[in-house]
């Protein structure tokens, strides 16, 4: 796990708490270099203007008077 | 072997010209079971008295005349995440291993209303993740073209049943590539409708906005006979589009002359994953397209990355709060690579999900936008033949993954894996046909065309197992 950063496993840590999970050791070796590449991928996400929309916006049909 | 198994409309044929019986193709059906399966571990629970009871009642329908259609009298089988009222539904886990459902999944009930006759529930990965896996209560389904190589998933069971010709038809899942991958794998077709085409209730959930069902089949008419029976609107399905169900059959033979298709192509040829044996294959079959009249051009796409990473965002974030009581409460009751899979959700923010939402909308948009100018896309399935269950790469880091199946899971379009030859070890390759929104007769055409070209319907598509 030399190439996971100090930051990035503390934040796991504190993600893990905050959910309530008890995190073995050995899960959390094997889940941090996924939870470090996940992390990068998010940020790919980002950038996007304030105007753009979610894919699940949702609009409502009427349904006529009661 | 599977081209001992006639297609579902030739056992069609042979049931309405009374040259069999759907009794007879259902025992037959239970002992290519019996005789395969110890070493390939594709089913979880085999269900020989409800199959005959199914099969007396098809016979005894075409006996008073009466014919629900091409799915009468046929032998099929459902991966074991779909309800199946009184028959055990484990999701392949501990945490389900006894649960019987009360009613079935509305796909079980359209295929056995339509005169189907369930030989038994498949394995999977466990919740339709990760794997495979060791440490849980069933072993993981094994290859039928080699039994040291995986099936992939998560529909594990439904590819090798099909391939070892158990049965035509298995019903599979796909929320990141989890029909089209073990599709792939094991030389199946694997078709993913368009999202909201086919019912999901009664279907366990992984990640509500990117789950769909579909079969896995040995040839392509199959997958077009099957569609036609289960799909349609389910009004108690929340996704389920109002929308007219096409005929998938009537220009199945047609060809592609005059069709425009569009390939991705930097979506897969840069990628980490990719084969020699699988980019040539790719190639002859855009050949074969291009040769029976389809004018075939490289398009562009935003980048796969950002595909990959939106769908990756959305599967973990559902999945998790799908499971997340039970993660708290008995998290090692769970396999560990599924552990592995769940427990990252945990991880990620609010926003990080509303983000890939926004993406996805444009991601959609984009796609969209080039199928306006092509019929359909054709892409890579898996980017290589199924590795040997010692290579399998960790399920958590994507930059390698084996598959690029996850893209039209994020977008909703109709996806189908169609085998395109052999590869390493003499083991199926694939490629991906990608069509407009609830266009599958498009993508089913597109496929057989393919096919017809391969003659992976016949003896070259034959699993030596």
């Amino acid at each position: 796990m030399a190439d996971i950063p100090d930051a990035t496993a503390a934040e796991f840590d504190a993600a893990m708490l905050r959910a309530g999970l008890a995190v073995p050791a050995a899960l959390r070796a094997a889940v941090l270099p996924g939870y470090a590449e996940l992390r990068q991928q998010v940020e790919l996400l980002r950038g996007l203007p304030a105007t753009a929309e979610p894919s699940n916006v949702f609009r409502l049909h009427p349904m006529g008077a009661a | 072997m599977a081209g001992d198994t006639p297609s579902i409309a030739e056992m069609g044929r042979q049931l309405r010209a009374h040259q069999t019986t759907s009794e007879a193709l259902t025992r037959a059906a239970l002992d290519r079971v019996a005789a395969a399966d110890g070493a390939l571990h594709a089913f979880i629970t085999v269900t020989a008295d409800r199959a005959l009871a199914d099969a007396r009642k098809a016979d005894a329908a075409f006996a008073a005349g009466q014919d629900a259609g091409p799915f009468q009298g046929i032998p099929y089988a459902l991966k074991d995440i779909y309800d199946t009222g009184g028959i055990r539904t484990t999701c392949h886990s501990k945490l389900r291993e006894h649960v019987v459902p009360a009613v079935d999944s509305e796909v079980a009930r359209r295929l056995a209303a339509a005169g189907g006759t369930l030989v038994g529930k498949l394995a999977t990965h466990e919740f339709a993740i990760g794997g495979p896996s060791f440490d849980l209560p069933f072993p993981p389904a094994r290859n039928p073209w080699n039994v040291e190589h995986i099936t992939g998933g998560s529909s594990s069971g439904s590819g090798a049943a099909v391939a070892a010709g158990m049965v035509r038809m298995a019903m599979g899942s796909d929320t990141g590539g989890s029909i089209r991958g073990p599709a792939a794998y094991c030389g199946t077709v694997g078709m993913k409708a368009t999202y909201g085409r086919v019912s999901r209730r009664g279907v366990f959930p992984l990640s509500f906005t990117l789950d769909h069902t579909g079969p896995l089949t040995r040839a392509v008419e199959d997958a077009a006979i099957t569609l036609q029976v289960i799909a349609g609107h389910d009004p108690l399905d929340t996704a389920s589009a109002d929308v007219p169900v096409g005929d998938y059959l009537a220009g199945l033979q047609g060809g592609v002359a005059g069709m425009r298709l569009g390939v991705p192509r930097a979506f897969f040829a840069k990628a980490l994953a990719a084969t020699p044996d699988m980019l040539a294959a790719f190639d002859r079959s855009v050949a074969a397209l291009r040769e029976a009249g389809a004018t075939v051009e490289d398009v562009e796409l935003p980048e796969y990355a950002l595909f990959n990473a939106c769908g990756r965002v959305i599967l973990t974030s559902e999945a998790y709060a799908v499971h997340e009581a039970d993660l708290r409460t008995r998290l090692s009751d769970y396999g560990f690579i599924t552990q592995q899979r769940f427990v990252l959700g945990a991880g990620l923010t609010a926003a990080d999900l509303v983000q890939a939402f926004r993406v996805r909308r444009q991601l959609t948009d984009a796609v969209n936008a080039v199928l306006g100018r092509y019929d359909a896309l054709l892409t890579a399935s898996a980017l290589a033949v199924a590795p040997r269950f010692d290579a399998v790469p960790d399920p958590n880091r994507s930059a390698a993954a084996p598959m690029q199946t996850l893209p039209f899971n994020v977008t909703g379009h109709p996806a189908m894996s169609v085998p395109t030859g052999k590869g390493e070890g003499g083991l199926p390759l694939s490629l991906q046909v990608v069509g407009r929104p609830f266009d599958e007769a498009t993508v089913f055409r597109i496929g057989r065309a393919i096919e017809r070209a391969t003659g992976w319907d016949g003896a070259a598509g034959e699993c030596p197992q």
